[in-house]
């Protein structure tokens, strides 16, 4: 098992993870569990546990939860952060250890594809703009039904919404992530947390 | 306790102690690109209800679903949350009222982030003030279903075609419920939207597995493979269909997109079928107003929505 041939522990993990600040009660975990109970990704797929990843992060674990295949399976729908006794953020604490796994080059591949659709939205001013033949059929669908062809947003909306991104660094970050991928160094994600899982048999992946 | 924690569920007069006479209506991304006729509908039901939109082509996207993507770095949605909001507070005044709960759950994180870490609001406001946008935080952002809810008894009188026997399920959305800092129900078991289904004249229908998440899933096919996606679904849709659901609705057009545009992939994976047709509850809201039918947008859906318009008799209007 994983857990007993790590190695790498590291004692400032957690301020590593939540570099913004963000979860600062993480150390109030009571270890209680609502959060997987609550999970609906842990119902589907046992070795995702919010609670045990809380509980890594704080134990420095680095490893372990940085190479973990688990920690791209959270759904984002909050509901751990709405029955924690102690209100700990764990969608937030979630987005800042998946900043810090892909810095560290692992699970690239889950992030770099959905960056096509923020380069557009820098030249669009509205996130998830399809292809041309998507752009039309939506075109089509407004029209049907009485409204202007396309959502009125302006030239200035866009051109701040993208130097925003410009200006924080935010484009760069993006392009250094696409970079490490076209040079092949992203490192491989693995289960970390469960030898075996229950798999669907209509996928016959692993 | 936190006082967070406290003030989670509030009534809808609380909440929004006055009826506003004018509201700033927050564009969605895919409410207005992959279901236009959402957008079309929360105006149409707005103006039934006499209230007065503000648009403003200068708003961008809330950029909130890329940044739970872990896609870019969380400064530049702050200030572009900052830049959104500042802009509503500087030139109208005015609360922000959103028809998705993408949006309304982001503008709200993201607003409470920018509301209680001075640093961030002054980089926001550092960074935004070259264009001369500056934001206080002085103004409140809300979803229109809040709205629906405390004029349901104006929107009862104006009913004029009601659903009757029509079976209605609600999927009231995570970045609703989820939140922790004032909404109008109890996470667990919510239920304003069935009354205003009964409100409509429809019959609410409960099933076991109503809370689940849509797993639209913070961009299927891209962080969510489908061996994680579908077969949550089809697990929702599964109790759905045996509590007899014949129509279900969303207030987000992103779990709308989750739960109808999947509803014929996961039939061809061997669930189900389904065929529960998934509308915004402003569509329905607008349906039982008297909306002309072919101004709702039932067309964009994957799921069609026609054989519940033939089974209430109103196709042919």
């Amino acid at each position: 098992m994983p857990r007993e041939n790590m190695t790498e522990w590291d004692n400032e993990l957690y301020q590593k993870v939540d570099r913004y600040n963000l979860v600062p009660n993480l150390e109030q975990c009571l270890q209680c569990g609502k959060c997987t109970g609550n999970c609906p990704v842990a119902a589907m797929h046992p070795s995702y546990n919010p609670r045990q990843i809380v509980h890594d992060i704080l134990a420095g674990d680095s490893d372990r939860i940085l190479q973990s295949e688990e920690i791209w399976r959270c759904m984002w729908c909050a509901n751990c952060y709405r029955v924690c006794p102690v209100d700990i953020h764990y969608p937030l604490l979630m987005m800042q250890l998946r900043y810090l796994a892909l810095e560290n080059g692992y699970g690239l591949k889950y992030v770099t594809p959905i960056n096509k659709y923020a380069y557009r939205a820098f030249t669009g001013g509205l996130t998830f703009i399809p292809g041309q033949r998507g752009v039309d059929k939506i075109k089509g669908l407004r029209e049907g039904i009485g409204v202007e062809p396309w959502p009125k947003v302006s030239e200035k909306a866009i051109a701040e919404y993208g130097a925003i991104f410009e200006q924080t660094g935010a484009v760069d970050w993006m392009k250094a992530l696409d970079e490490v991928q076209a040079k092949g160094e992203e490192k491989p994600v693995k289960l970390s947390f469960m030898g075996g899982r229950l798999i669907d048999e209509r996928y016959d992946t692993e | 306790m936190s006082a967070m924690t406290q003030n989670r569920v509030v009534k809808a007069h609380e909440r929004i102690p006055e009826i506003p006479e004018k509201i700033f209506l927050f564009r969605s991304c895919t409410g207005s690109m992959e279901y236009p006729g959402t957008e079309h509908c929360v105006e149409f039901v707005l103006k039934k209800l006499g209230i007065e939109i503000i648009k403003d082509a200068d708003q961008s996207c809330c950029s909130g679903y890329i940044l739970t993507c872990s896609g870019y770095p969380a400064e530049p949605s702050l200030a572009v949350t900052a830049r959104n909001l500042g802009m509503v507070e500087q030139r109208y005044g005015l609360d922000t009222y959103t028809f998705c709960n993408g949006c309304f759950g982001y503008n709200t994180e993201l607003k409470h982030i920018l509301d209680h870490h001075p640093e961030y609001k002054k980089m926001a406001n550092d960074l935004i003030g070259q264009w001369g946008y500056h934001y206080e935080g002085n103004s409140h952002v809300y979803h229109v279903q809040e709205l629906w809810y405390l004029l349901l008894d104006r929107i009862k009188e104006m009913v004029v075609r009601p659903l009757t026997g029509l079976r209605i399920a609600s999927h009231y959305g995570c970045h609703y419920l989820a939140q922790q800092y004032g909404i109008l129900d109890e996470g667990d078991l919510p239920t304003f939207h069935e009354e205003i289904y009964e409100a409509l004249g429809a019959t609410p229908v409960f099933f076991k597995e109503r809370r689940m998440c849509c797993a639209y899933a913070v961009g299927r096919g891209f962080t969510h493979p489908e061996n994680v996606v579908q077969p949550h679904l089809a697990r929702k849709f599964d109790s759905a269909k045996e509590e007899g659901v014949e129509l279900m609705t969303t207030t987000c057009p992103g779990c709308n997109v989750a739960l109808d545009r999947e509803q014929p992939k996961l039939a061809k994976r061997g669930f189900g079928p389904y065929d529960i047709p998934v509308i915004d509850i402003g569509q329905l809201i607008a349906l039982a107003l008297g909306a002309p039918i072919e101004e709702i947008g039932f067309n964009a859906n994957s799921t069609p929505v026609e054989p519940v318009l033939k089974k209430l008799g109103f196709l042919n209007d």
